[in-house]
């Protein structure tokens, strides 16, 4: 059966990264029966943008989305842990977002430190495979 | 039958794999390494997942990530292929404890098959003839005294080893401390089991084995036997052809009696290959393999007998459903393998991007590959890219038409064997089906 061999998770990705860098805040592609839509956290300070000066003098860029994956190292069904994480929570802290679930084991997916959650990127109780993005983060 | 197989392997045998279970109706599941994304093997199977990055360890050796799979899809069996895990008996045990049927033999006697001395000692209580030849040593004061009581030369051989990994040829005593460091040191590298033991030095035999089939209820045949002589100087098999050419009868009743003997004594199951040395009519039990052979399209050809899907009906519970007296080999089939390799520059692996592919087709060829145009080659993995087989109603026949098929191969981007295999081919020793293991180095010799 044909298909894209890339995994949902490594789509989201790459429409992630094209947003990054661009000037879209969302990105939406239909095909066949499915879809997927990337959207981008505007924070406030972003969304202020400074006019640009005639005078060539530097110009306050709003801060850059730097985003980064949290990715799959084993095999086996995704879980979120409670409480819930949700697209847009800041975490102050590295906390643990989520599990995957192998050979009977639990193993924990954790922040890894502060940041703002972009996209939950796979889907709660699905099998996700190694190296699948499961969280976009920003660690502006 | 089973639903659904997973197939722990890449290249063209997990393709081979994935064919057979189509046709027997059973879905698949492939698993891959981040570099074999775009591998057929991962389109062509109904499902896929990536198992880790490039490195064979973290990837095609990576046991929990591929049991975990074939649990999270569904499937009830594994196909381990060739290589990687394939002779794992303790994956095999782990497929065992997840409900999994490992598509091969027990784990106990991949385990006493493994370990070359073992399966030795079992081969001489089944009265199979054996090399003269030690358990593991104990050290080099031991190998000293053995080879002083068989004479120079010897062999140093890992007991877990394969692939010309942790051996040592031996000449004279001079040599022998030297090369007993370098054959634990390597055999420790190759299968973190530094042991070797040591055999008498057959000078130039040919390499004759045999093909068995066995289902669970003991029912055992054998499919003939494949010469696979032509190989090169690390002992790697390059021209394989079936029947063996210029085999005394006897000889080969005498192989084909004792692969079958010693299925029926070790208990074995599914399919496996006894290799033997045969050198003046006298015939040496080598090791066997407990699993599919690279080569076994050369037998399928002569016998009509789809070996792959006699591995997962047999490991099914089936029956084999025929017996001996039933299978007849017709006509002769030739098989080159075709690796990304310099022959030129002592057949350095090459990786990189097949740029351009044109295969071979027409009467009575086949080909076993998992390469297209664009294809990369990682440098992670086994340097084979194709098997191009021939199949003729004679031996000539089988020759004139490998011969026609190689010159129609076109393979850019990469260093390949193709040119090199038709050179084989020509050789007057080739030709005249008198060839042992020694024909391909000195042709290399005197090629230099």
């Amino acid at each position: 059966m044909p298909h894209d061999s890339r995994s949902i998770g490594e789509r989201v990705a790459i429409l992630a990264a094209f947003l990054a860098s661009s000037d879209a805040v969302r990105v939406r592609v239909e095909r066949d029966d499915e879809e997927i839509e990337v959207a981008r956290y505007v924070r406030s300070t972003a969304t202020s943008a400074t006019p640009a000066r005639s005078d060539g003098a530097a110009v306050a860029e709003p801060p850059p989305l730097r985003v980064d994956a949290i990715k799959a190292d084993l095999v086996g069904i995704f879980r979120l842990s409670r409480p819930l994480p949700f697209e847009g929570e800041l975490l102050e802290d590295d906390r643990e977002l989520a599990f995957v679930e192998a050979l009977g084991m639990r193993n924990p997916v954790r922040s890894l430190g502060s940041g703002r959650i972009v996209t939950i990127a796979a889907e709660d109780g699905a099998p996700v495979e190694y190296g699948q993005p499961l969280f976009l983060m920003d660690r502006g | 039958m089973f639903r659904k197989v997973l197939i722990a392997n890449r290249g063209e045998i997990a393709l081979r794999i994935n064919r057979a279970c189509q046709e027997l109706g059973v879905q698949t599941v492939a698993v891959f390494s981040e570099p074999d994304r775009e591998s057929l093997h991962v389109r062509q199977a109904d499902e896929a997942f990536c198992v880790g990055p490039g490195p064979v360890p973290r990837s095609y050796l990576n046991i929990p990530n591929i049991i975990s799979t074939a649990l999270i899809t569904g499937c009830d069996a594994v196909h381990p292929g060739y290589g990687f895990l394939a002779e794992n008996a303790r994956f095999a045990e782990i497929c065992a404890d997840h409900g999994l049927t490992f598509i091969g033999p027990k784990p106990s006697v991949i385990a006493a098959m493994g370990d070359k001395a073992t399966a030795k000692r079992m081969m001489h209580e089944a009265g199979v003839s054996t090399t003269p030849g030690t358990g593991i040593l104990s050290g080099v004061a031991e190998a000293r005294s053995r080879a002083s009581e068989f004479g120079y030369p010897v062999l140093l051989k890992a007991t877990a080893g394969g692939g010309g990994k942790g051996m040592r040829v031996v000449e004279r005593e001079q040599e022998l401390e030297r090369a007993f460091a370098g054959a634990t040191a390597e055999a420790e590298a190759s299968f973190k089991d530094g042991r070797v033991y040591m055999e008498k030095l057959i000078l130039n035999p040919r390499h004759v084995e045999v093909q068995v089939l066995a289902d669970e209820a003991g029912n055992v045949v054998h499919l003939g036997e494949r010469d696979c002589s032509m190989q090169k100087p690390s002992h790697q098999k390059l021209v394989e052809e079936a029947p063996a050419p210029n085999l005394h009868q006897d000889v080969r009743d005498m192989l084909h009696d004792m692969a079958v003997r010693a299925c029926v004594h070790t208990g074995y199951s599914n399919a496996g290959t006894l290799e033997f040395l045969v050198s003046d009519g006298a015939v040496y039990f080598m090791e066997m393999n407990t699993r599919i052979q690279v080569e076994h399209p050369v037998t399928e050809m002569v016998y009509g007998i789809d070996l792959v899907k006699e591995q997962i009906r047999i490991a099914a519970g089936e029956r084999l459903g025929y017996s001996q007296h039933d299978l007849v080999a017709r006509g002769h089939a030739i098989e080159c393998r075709i690796n990304a390799e310099d022959p030129r520059n002592h057949f350095a692996p090459q990786a990189g991007t097949v740029a351009k592919v044109v295969f071979p087709g027409g009467p009575g060829i086949r080909v076993d590959t998992h390469v297209h145009a664009g294809s990369s080659i990682p440098p992670y993995y086994d340097s084979m890219i194709a098997k191009i087989v021939a199949y003729g109603e004679s031996r000539d026949a089988a020759i004139a038409r490998m011969e026609r098929a190689l010159r129609e191969t076109l393979i850019e981007g990469v260093h390949t064997t193709v040119e090199f295999c038709a050179e084989v081919l020509g050789t007057p020793e080739f030709r005249s089906g008198r060839y042992n293991v020694g024909s391909l180095p000195a042709m290399l010799g005197s090629a230099v």
